[in-house]
């Protein structure tokens, strides 16, 4: 089918391999959302509070900096499970306002003009294309969430030298397990909500309420039944509460305001829940637009 | 022995518990397949089930010797779709559309490239593959569902309608690429289509459907070698000893009213005679329409058998 030739040929090359072709629905979402001054603007704010923990990192390395601020005391400057709470949540944050961003837009793309049959009447499967969509935010979350974290993690460990990595080697399952359920978390709630709706400010909308409407319901469940277990529909406390039991930080902020009273099974199970009702969601969504209707 | 294209087995689909398709059967051997059916007949579920989107209840369908169902996946890595309705990403350009698409088929990036700006310039699109397809007017945009369809090269093409909604001059554009792919390639055609003259212009075979059942099959290439001559004829005079005439060289003659004759000729009269016959009886022939059994008359009375009495759809 040479353009000079004007003519069909069937085409016999080499084709990639199957199970690598999700990532085909990543590279042309990437390539979309670089397109826009916004999102890389986004991008880069999300990554200035990373600076600023870097430069912690360092301060409280280095003992010429600290004479020079005229710092006194070892214990101002702690590199310990706090500080990775306090950066899992600021970026955990950041996360959450860039999925909020490029979230709705990745599947109503398709859906508004009907492509996703194109996409199903190849060898690619419904699951293939949740996985290249869900690769989008995982790969973005995971790039302002645990990889920054563990980077700082090395710098600590590279410039505390005595040591420090060994007693602290644990936190590395906190920061990477408690970011993959928030972002699990986000990214399937986005995708679903995207999969429903087309307009972005709407589908963004509809992200924030999905976090602040059923936190105010619990609480109205709290405060009516004199319970706690409402404090499970709110998702960022939940959240909290998984980072806190993580890190081991059995005395810190929740504790002191006696709000970690939720066993913490309840709590991973709750987010658990989230992500699967979001899928079932995305499925069915996506299932009644893979057939054309003749 | 050539693999059959579409084998029917007893082929049911319920779709929400209700009967779509009412077990098919049937061998589909030529290499260009037209799909009929009036409206709700059960075309685009058929496609849908050769594309594995619906699973059987009953029966099995099979594409190259490829079952639908248990081997979807090998199934769709042979298949280009060109859906009935709008199927496009608005904001994308149309060569990068086209390239996406080629390279979830499975075709390595710089190939995909390559290859979508050669089935932009052949479906004709080469001046407008950087607009993005939103833009595009109904009819391109036909054309790049079709040019999404064969960038791979893939080996049965399935069209769901892919006149619909074009001018004249496009659809013939249409159609003559469909032939031209038809016949360049050992490329596998299944056309769906509302219109018996796309079919009848690009397919050899036709399955006609009629509420979820086989209305008919149809070889048209051993149906057109095998076809009888038609007149129809209006004429003035006397009306039953031309007739009467007719059928003693033959034909096979019916009378309608206004004079208005209908002639079934053997192949062995020749139109002249006719004229001869009229000439002899001093029959006037106002005016005669020579023809040869279309997919129309095949079509009605598939539709007409099935239950339709005047066929209409």
């Amino acid at each position: 089918m040479a353009v000079y030739k004007r003519r069909y040929n069937a085409y016999t090359g080499a084709l990639t391999r199957e199970w690598s072709r999700f990532f085909v629905l990543t590279r042309y979402a990437f390539a979309d959302l670089f397109k826009s001054r916004f999102f890389v603007i986004l991008l880069i704010l999300c990554f200035i509070p990373c600076l600023f923990f870097a430069g912690y990192i360092f301060v409280a390395n280095s003992k010429t900096v600290q004479l020079f601020m005229q710092l006194r005391g070892n214990d101002l400057f702690k590199v310990e499970s706090e500080y990775f709470i306090f950066m899992l949540m600021a970026q955990t944050q950041a996360a959450f306002l860039l999925n909020c961003w490029v979230g709705p837009v990745l599947i109503s793309g398709d859906l508004t003009n009907g492509a996703l049959p194109l996409f199903l009447s190849r060898p690619f499967s419904r699951a293939d294309y949740v996985l290249g969509k869900l690769s989008v935010l995982g790969l973005l979350l995971s790039a302002i969430t645990w990889i920054p974290c563990l980077l700082l993690f090395g710098l600590e460990a590279g410039l505390a030298k005595d040591g420090w990595i060994w007693p602290h080697l644990w936190m590395v399952v906190p920061i990477v397990m408690c970011s993959a359920i928030w972002i699990l978390m986000l990214s399937l709630i986005s995708l679903a909500v995207s999969a429903w709706i087309k307009l972005r400010i709407v589908a963004t909308g509809i992200i924030f309420i999905t976090f602040f409407i059923p936190a105010g319901i619990g609480e109205m469940f709290n405060a009516i039944m004199g319970t706690i277990w409402g404090r499970l529909l709110n998702f960022s406390y939940v959240f909290q509460l998984i980072v806190s039991h993580g890190f081991r930080e059995e005395s810190g902020r929740l504790a002191r305001r006696g709000w970690n009273e939720i066993p913490i099974p309840a709590a991973w199970g709750s987010l658990i829940f989230v992500c699967v009702v979001s899928l079932f969601i995305l499925n069915a969504r996506l299932r009644a637009r893979e057939t054309v209707r003749g | 022995m050539m693999t059959p294209t579409i084998e029917l087995d007893g082929l049911e689909v319920k779709l929400g518990g209700r009967t779509i398709l009412h077990g098919l059967t049937g061998v589909l051997k030529s290499r260009a397949i037209g799909l009929l059916g009036p409206n709700g007949a059960g075309k685009s579920t058929l496609i849908n089930t050769l594309l594995g989107f619906h699973v059987p209840s009953k029966g099995s369908v099979r594409v190259l010797g490829l079952d639908s169902h248990s081997n979807s996946k090998a199934l769709r890595s042979l298949v280009g779709y060109m859906p009935e309705n709008d199927a496009f990403i608005s904001k994308m350009s149309g060569v990068r559309f086209v390239r996406y698409m080629a390279e979830i088929s499975g075709l390595p990036s710089e190939f995909a490239m390559e290859r979508a700006h050669e089935a932009f310039v052949y479906v004709g699109l080469g001046e407008a593959r950087y607009r993005p397809v939103g833009t595009y007017s109904l009819g391109m945009k036909q054309l790049a569902k079709l040019a999404q369809a064969i960038a791979h090269g893939p080996k049965v093409l399935i069209l769901d309608e892919p006149t619909n909604g074009m001018d004249p001059p496009a659809r013939k554009r249409l159609i003559e690429l469909i032939r031209e792919i038809r016949e360049a390639s050992d490329i596998c055609l299944l056309l769906s289509s509302h219109l018996l003259r796309d079919v009848e212009e690009t397919c050899d075979e036709v399955l006609i459907l009629r509420n979820g059942k086989i209305a008919s099959i149809c070889n048209l290439v051993e149906e057109r070698q095998a076809n009888r001559k038609f007149l129809e004829l209006e004429t003035l005079g006397a009306e039953a000893t031309f007739t009467s005439a007719l059928e003693s060289l033959g034909c096979e003659c019916a009378i309608f009213s206004g004079g208005r004759i209908k002639v079934v000729m053997p192949d062995s009269v020749e139109i002249r005679e006719v004229f001869k016959v009229a000439a002899d009886r001093g029959v006037q022939i106002r005016r005669m329409n020579h023809r040869r059994d279309s997919l129309e008359d095949i079509f009605l009375s598939a539709m007409e058998q099935t239950g339709a009495p005047d066929g209409r759809l």
